[in-house]
């Protein structure tokens, strides 16, 4: 399995042809996607009855994620941070959030470690990626407080199928998304710092990202997106092919400001679009920097090129050149500007998240 | 994508059939879970009424092809609005309040219970729950359980926003709808009513709507014909709740907390949980033992109290220092205070009478007027209530409460009924009857007791008969210390042999009966008991071996032989626990075929006989046990009398006498051997009605005479015990029953040591058993030889009481026997009378490998509650065996006045309590009873002496001894009847 996962499965040559088209303007994508176009996803919630919450979301390859949430109520410990069993790849969220909330936010989210069924080693730092996600802006953790004495602490237990090298960031953060906001909590019963005691009717359990009389959600966890770039053009949800050329690649975390008063701005912002903020940024290796260079026709012997043994430094020196339509693994970070733009576009109104976070709320929400 | 979500759709066929639950479920230990179920919905769920053919056919049959039988009757008992008759499909809270009305016999029959009220019945009381599984089972009532969440037609889901007991109300109000409609398709016209009984008027209302034939239990049973009498057994509250709308704001009572707001308290240590106890001289005092404190808290007051019972398991709030308090020192009877209340009064002023306040005033000055701070105990207060333990009382109705009218209209009336028990304070009752329930011993239930009421309301059960009659005080007393004392029932009855009376043991050794039994026959057995002793368990022998040692063996009713485990028999005697004697009355706790004939080991007939046979030096050491089934056959059965007087003759020179003299010498030797190792003999007054054959009237009290026969049987049924629990406890290390009785906390002789130094200069050791036995022989009094007896009686009331345990559940050195100075000790000498032994029995076999190991006498979650029921029964036995008597006394003493010597026992600032060894009676004496007007008096509570002065002048000391006059008096007010004594 590792040796297949290694590499995409396409030659320099073919590699090289798709770095071209993708570096048009406006791009071709293999698939006749825009740069902005997300590929069609089917997603449902509630599919695990026994979880507190639950989605699943398909892509048209067969890739697939599904998500459950299963709460439990910890006791809080005092002082101390609450740090030493949580696995520290999900602390770190920064000073967000502020007061309780930072002392105790690794305690909140567990269970991302994964099981590494098919031996995928990004799936540490998937979850990482996730956490740092959900932890960032600080508000998630305050709404898992039950009482200055209690928390719950949130377990997600993820599925996921996908192919090698899909890189399955976004379906793991939309499902994730989906299966938070479909999260529904035992309604609180006992008052102050009382042991918790909780109505027995689930039907009246509150959700965990409360909801308007007509269903829709007035806050949302945030998503994250993968979006690349070739040359100066931004893709959004790259394919695993597209993401074989990539030059950078970049999983953008993104999260709805919560207004102030819900009321007030719930008519306007459907129509302006919503006030989305920058959580996170995290570059991440592409696998188009593993693949092997195309060799050009000037230096291949197939073509007429001295193959001299003697020769092979000058061959090495020829290769980190650019030949046009000969593909050579991507060197380096990504360019100021190309960043810039690359975050610009995912926050625009109506931009790629928003449309995103549209699409998400057309899904019927259930527990 | 397909969904994966389980289709619900219509298109598959069997959608219908499956429905799920969700729910929120809290456990114990604080986790939370979401809970969802899936439920399967038949259609084949038989209505079980004899009317319905179509449930007939369908109903599911068992592997053999039998159906089970049709319960409700097809032609059920009409009443006045539904004459072409009717079941009844109750709620849960229609069990709930008036369980005691579908016990009865004149009506509630046909009735339908549903799974869903049998459900929510259990998670609110256990006790009404088995009562009713109880009916279920019972074939002349015809209940039947009607799983209405699993029959298609009245499975409901619950509706968004819906309570678990709103849902639940409509789950009933669905079922009862489907029956009368599937109950009119069988009979069209002429069905049986199917007719809903609720006491929730919400529910009514909405069955009203819904065309459901529904009533409260009021309106039910003004229905039926002789309903009149029924009516009285509907709870009170309940009752109001229709009647009446409550009137807010007139709380008497401070709230409880709430339930996560105690528990909390309680896990924090802020708040302690614990039994609360009312203590018998003084009403307003209760006391609680919780785990935090050495002594017990005291709570004091009715506000602090907070409308506690005796038995509840409550939680409480340690008050502030500054309002700890000295326990009381006097004696304050709820009967004589709360005389004149006026039980139709809705008292609103305040929960504390005048009176009450007075009482309480006292002890206030008291306490401050001495500044012996240390003395204070820390005080607390009732702040919730984890459990009651309420439970039926036996009482009789306050004359003094009832108003004039009530004497003869069929009105609904106030009264107090004042229960039999001291602690549990009067109840309010309702009743239509009080012209007939007036002088009768009767039975009641407490249904609640709301903050806005000074007294806890219930409901009349039914009436015991008249006072003081024979047959109606000894029922109270059985109810009152919850004794069973119906006949066994058939399925017991059935496990008995089938030969009866006839059964013999097998003739031919060759029997499956004598595998691996010792055949004993030839021995000189014979048994010593009291006169007229039925049930015999035990039985002696010994006989001089060739070594020049003595066999001596104990034989004991083989009971295990004939009671297996886990049949229906084995079942009703482990509930039972133990006999019950009373004076003139046996409760036995296995039917009499076993226990008078079969197990007995009567003279000249072959028994079985679980046997221990030691062989022993002439120093009474023990060279050797060992344990055997056997076969036996008595010699003779002595009277303890008949064995003395055979032992003192010295003509009688026979084998068998011989064999008694030598036990006798032995036993003596074992008793010294016992007393060096700080065995403690302790006293309680015991005394022996003496009863006229014929009426069996008592005529005489007489003080039992102790002999030293008893002496010699008493000693080698000790020495077989402990025998039998070294070997059961080395065989199953965890899971032998044993018996142990725990060392009392030194703080319990404080009190008493403390007055022996200060009134008689005598210094009480307790380091040990041994130094309390020496120091209990030192107190003596050369002119009074009764002296030391009263300290020994004074002193077993300081100690623990012995309890069954199972071995597992405690450490070694916990073991011991406190009272016996024995290092491991069980019960194995009375199998007949005692079920512990019969359990120990079985281990014993067990052990000898006699027989494979029940898994019963193996479980040890299974004996430690084995052992919990018989450590209550065992109590509530001696309890009631001690009542009989004392109220047997009592009649003896009836219409005479005997002048006694009396001892005091106990000093109060108002009153002194009297112990008449004659009769083994107590009494207390009030100051208001030494002279009218009453005298002044001065308590010295370090000396322990009471100084009155005024109109009488008498001193009265602690261990005085008093001249008095014991009489019996009724008390006109309560319609009690006392012993009264007087001093002289």
């Amino acid at each position: 399995m590792a040796s297949t996962t290694q590499h995409a499965l396409l030659s320099p040559a073919e590699l090289a042809y798709l770095h071209a088209s993708l570096s048009l303007t406006p791009p071709i994508r293999p698939d006749g996607r825009s740069a902005t176009q997300f590929r069609p996803l089917a997603a449902e919630t509630g599919i695990l009855p026994g979880t507190n919450g639950s989605a699943r979301i398909c892509f048209a390859d067969g890739t697939e994620a599904i998500v459950g949430v299963k709460a439990e109520v910890e006791r809080t410990r005092r002082g101390d941070g609450g740090r030493e069993d949580d696995g520290g790849e999900l602390g770190g969220g920064g000073g967000g959030g502020g007061g309780l909330g930072s002392r105790l936010e690794g305690d909140f989210v567990e269970g991302l470690e994964g099981d590494f069924v098919e031996g995928l080693e990004g799936t540490v730092f998937l979850g990482a990626m996730l956490a740092e996600a959900l932890l960032a802006s600080g508000e998630f953790a305050k709404k898992l407080w039950i009482n200055r004495r209690f928390h719950w602490k949130l377990y997600l237990d993820i599925l996921l199928i996908s192919p090698p090298l899909s890189y399955p960031l976004p379906l793991l953060s939309l499902t994730t998304h989906l299966a938070l906001l479909a999260t529904r909590l035992p309604r609180l019963k006992s008052e102050g710092d009382e042991d918790p005691f909780f109505d027995d009717d689930w039907a009246a359990a509150p959700y965990l990202y409360t909801r308007t009389k007509d269903g829709k959600a007035t806050s949302r966890p945030p998503v994250s997106l993968l979006v690349m770039a070739v040359g100066n053009n931004i893709i959004f949800d790259p394919s695993k092919e597209e993401l074989a050329v990539a030059d950078v690649a970049l999983a953008v975390s993104v999260g709805e400001e919560t207004t102030k008063t819900d009321e007030e701005v719930d008519e306007s912002s459907s129509s302006l679009g919503r006030n989305l903020r920058l959580l996170s940024v995290r570059t991440i290796d592409p696998p188009s920097r593993l693949t092997p260079p195309g060799v050009p026709n000037a230096t291949n012997s197939a073509y007429g090129a001295a193959a001299t043994t003697q020769k092979q430094p000058e061959a090495r020196a020829a290769e980190s050149e650019a030949v046009e339509g000969v593909w050579k693994a991507p060197r380096g970070g990504a360019k100021a500007l190309v960043m810039a733009a690359l975050v610009q576009k995912s926050l625009v109104r109506g931009g790629v998240a928003d449309e995103v976070l549209d699409a998400l709320d057309a899904v019927d929400l259930v527990a | 994508m397909a969904s994966l979500k389980r289709s619900l759709q219509s298109d598959d066929p069997y959608a219908a059939n499956i429905a799920s639950k969700v729910y929120v479920r809290s456990t114990k230990s604080g986790k939370v879970q979401k809970i969802v179920r899936e439920v399967y919905l038949r259609t084949d769920i038989p209505c079980s009424s004899k009317l319905c053919r179509q449930c007939l056919d369908a109903a599911p049959r068992d592997a053999a092809g039998r159906r089970v039988g049709f319960v409700l009757s097809e032609r059920p008992a009409g009443t006045k609005v539904y004459p072409q008759g009717h079941y009844l499909v109750p709620d849960t809270n229609a069990f709930l309040s008036a369980m005691d009305l579908f016990e009865h016999g004149s009506a509630f029959y046909d009735v339908v219970v549903l799974q869903i009220v049998l459900e929510e019945l259990r998670n609110r009381s256990l006790p009404l729950y088995n009562r009713l599984v109880a009916l279920t089972k019972s074939d002349e009532k015809r209940f039947y359980v009607f799983f209405n969440e699993f029959r298609l037609e009245t499975y409901i889901t619950r509706d968004d926003g819906e309570t678990v007991n709103d849902r639940n109300d409509r789950a009933v109000r669905k079922a009862a709808k489907w029956y009368g409609q599937h109950l009119a398709k069988t009979q069209p016209g002429q069905a049986p009513a199917v007719v809903m009984l609720s006491n929730d008027r919400d529910n009514l209302r909405k069955a009203k709507l819904d065309g459901i034939p529904a009533c409260s239990l009021a309106e039910y049973v003004g229905q039926l014909k002789d309903g009149e009498a029924l009516l009285d057994m509907i709870p009170e509250s309940q009752d109001r709740d229709i009647t009446r709308e409550k009137k807010p704001g007139e709380s008497l009572y401070p709230e409880y907390f709430s339930m996560s707001k105690t528990m909390t308290g309680v896990k924090n240590g802020l708040l302690h949980q614990g039994i609360f106890n009312v203590s018998p001289y003084n009403y307003l005092e209760g006391s609680i033992r919780v785990p935090a404190f050495p002594k017990a808290l005291l709570i004091l007051g009715r506000e602090n109290i907070n409308r506690a019972i005796d038995g509840d398991v409550v939680v409480v709030e340690v008050l502030p220092k500054d309002q700890w308090k000295v326990p009381s020192t006097q004696v304050i009877e709820e009967e004589s205070i709360t005389k004149d209340e006026n039980p139709d009064a809705e008292e609103g002023d305040n929960i504390v009478s005048q009176q009450e306040r007075k009482a309480l005033q006292e002890e206030v000055r008291r306490t401050h007027s001495k500044s012996s701070e240390s003395l204070a105990q820390p005080t607390a207060r009732v702040v919730g209530v984890i459990k009651r333990n309420w439970r039926q009382y036996v009482g009789h109705i306050d004359q003094s409460s009832v108003s004039q009218t009530g004497q003869q209209g069929r009105k609904q009336d106030s009264v107090f009924v004042i229960p039999m028990d001291k602690k549990i304070p009067k109840i309010r009752l309702r009743t239509r009857q009080v012209a007939e329930l007036l002088g009768k011993r009767i039975l009641i239930g407490i249904d609640a007791w709301d903050r806005s009421s000074r007294h806890p309301t219930g409901h009349f059960i039914r009436s015991l008969g008249e006072l003081e009659t024979k047959a109606a005080e000894t029922e109270a007393l059985l109810l009152e210390y919850d004794v069973q004392y119906r006949p066994f029932p058939k399925t017991v009855l059935d496990c008995l042999p089938k030969e009866g009376h006839d059964w013999k043991v097998p003739a031919s050794t060759d029997d499956p009966g004598w595998r691996d039994r010792e055949d004993l026959r030839d021995l000189l057995i014979c048994s010593i008991d009291p006169i007229g002793c039925q049930d015999i368990d035990d039985a002696l022998h010994s006989r001089p071996l060739a070594n020049g040692n003595i066999e001596v063996g104990v034989h004991i009713a083989d009971v295990s032989h004939f009671v297996k485990p886990n049949n229906a028999m084995d079942a009703e005697a482990s509930i039972r626990a133990t006999s019950v004697y009373l004076v003139d009355k046996r409760i036995d706790m296995l039917p009499m075929l076993l226990g008078t004939d079969l197990c007995s080991l009567k003279p000249y007939v072959e028994r079985y006989a679980f046997s221990v046979i030691w062989e022993m030096n002439a120093d009474a050491d023990i060279v050797n046990a060992r344990f055997t089934k056997s076969v036996i056959k008595s010699r003779e059965a002595f009277s303890y009398e008949q064995a003395q007087l055979r032992v003192d003759d010295a003509s009688q020179q026979d084998e068998l006498t011989k064999s008694i003299r030598t036990l006798l010498a032995l036993s003596r030797k074992l008793k010294q051997k016992r007393l060096d190792a700080g065995a403690l003999s302790l006293s309680s007054p015991e005394v022996k009605v003496q009863m006229e054959s014929e009426t069996s009237d008592p005529i005489d009290v007489k003080l039992k005479k102790l002999l030293d026969t008893m002496s010699l049987v008493e000693e080698f049924m000790l020495l077989a015990n402990t025998s039998v629990a070294a070997k059961i406890y080395s065989a199953f290390p965890q899971t032998a029953i044993l018996r142990r009785h725990a060392a009392p906390p030194k703080t319990n002789f404080d009190e008493l040591a403390n007055q022996l130094r200060v009134k008689k200069g005598l210094e009480l050791n307790v380091e040990s058993s041994r130094a309390l036995a020496d120091s209990l022989d030192a107190c003596v009094e050369p002119s009074e030889p009764f002296f030391n007896t009263l300290i020994r009686i004074m002193a077993t009331r300081c100690m623990m009481s012995a309890e069954y345990f199972c071995s597992g559940t405690q450490a070694y050195p916990e073991f011991r026997h406190y009272g016996l100075a024995s290092e491991i000790y069980t019960h194995f000498t009375s199998p007949i009378r005692r079920y512990a032994d019969l359990v120990a029995h079985r281990q014993l076999a067990a052990a000898i490998e006699y027989e494979a190991v029940d898994p019963s006498v193996r479980s040890r979650g299974r004996l430690e509650a084995v052992c919990k029921n018989i450590n209550v029964r065992h109590r509530n036995a001696q309890l009631a065996g001690r009542a009989s008597i004392a109220y047997y006394v009592g009649q003896a003493l009836r219409g005479k006045a005997t002048d006694e010597d009396g001892f005091v026992m106990k000093i109060f600032s108002n009153g002194f309590v009297v112990l008449v060894p004659r009769f083994g009676i107590e009494g207390l004496i009030r100051l208001r009873d030494l002279a009218d007007p009453e005298p002044q008096a001065e308590y010295d509570a370090e000396t322990n002496t009471l100084t009155t002065s005024g109109s009488r002048e008498v001193k009265v000391e602690l261990f005085q001894k008093v001249r008095v006059r014991v009489t019996d008096q009724k008390d006109e007010t309560t319609g009690k009847r006392g012993v009264k004594m007087e001093l002289l």
